[in-house]
């Protein structure tokens, strides 16, 4: 497992082969450490983004994942979006976001 | 528990800074649980309040930024505003921002008045008659 990150309110990491695992807060202070980490994947190839201990996001964390979103669709991918808790799941509901990933929720 | 109708303001001045949005959320929090809000009005104060921040740091100066808190007529309502030369209120990065404020909030405002760039929230307390 490798580091690629850390905050005070977040924490990434990059599972090798696996999916980039994030912990915490996805803010104005997280949203750059996150978007930092997504650029440094996308160079190795797919996006899977693990979101199950991710206890808050606001539109600074959507706009890291859209970006990603786009960057992907560009590449002719999608990115998946793993662990998706009620927080996560709520914020890209009401932005009308939802299509812009392949979602799994945390009971799937 | 306080079931009040009225609560502060409780006013904070703080640097530009990302780091205090978390704690700008826990005081938001701890107020608005003062008051009797639900868990679920908690959580979209606390989106509020971190948009409402957000939008300072990435739109405002490297000036202080002043937020307000207060529980009036069973709303809450979060205020916060930094000293800026020039704000566009139509920037499309606000956009995202006024999406968010639109769902969570019962009313909401973005306005650059007397050089300074204005940003308010209201979370209305459902559970209130």
């Amino acid at each position: 497992m490798t580091d690629m990150g850390n905050y005070d309110s977040l924490t990434v990491e990059n599972v090798p082969g696996g999916a980039i695992v994030v912990h915490g807060d996805i803010d104005v202070a997280g949203g750059p450490i996150l978007e930092a980490a997504l650029l440094r994947r996308e160079n190795e190839g797919s996006v899977v983004i693990d979101l199950g201990d991710v206890s808050f996001i606001d539109s600074s964390g959507l706009r890291s994942l859209l970006g990603a979103s786009r960057r992907a669709r560009a590449r002719g991918t999608t990115v998946v979006l793993r662990h998706v808790g009620a927080e996560v799941l709520r914020l890209l509901e009401i932005t009308g976001t939802t299509s812009h990933f392949s979602i799994e929720t945390s009971n799937d | 528990m306080t079931d009040a109708a009225v609560i502060g303001p409780v006013v904070l001045r703080l640097p530009p800074d990302p780091a205090l949005s978390r704690v700008l959320r826990l005081a938001a929090s701890g107020v608005a649980a003062m008051a009797g809000f639900t868990v679920d009005e908690i959580d979209d104060i606390k989106i509020a309040v971190s948009e409402v921040l957000l939008a300072l740091i990435e739109h405002g100066g490297e000036g202080p930024i002043e937020v307000e808190f207060a529980i009036e007529d069973h709303a809450f309502i979060v205020r916060g505003s930094t000293p800026i030369e020039s704000f566009d209120v139509e920037h499309p990065d606000l956009l995202l921002c006024r999406t968010v404020l639109t769902s969570v909030c019962t009313s909401h405002g973005i306005e650059l008045i007397d050089q300074q760039a204005q940003i308010w929230a209201a979370v209305t307390h459902a559970s209130i008659p």
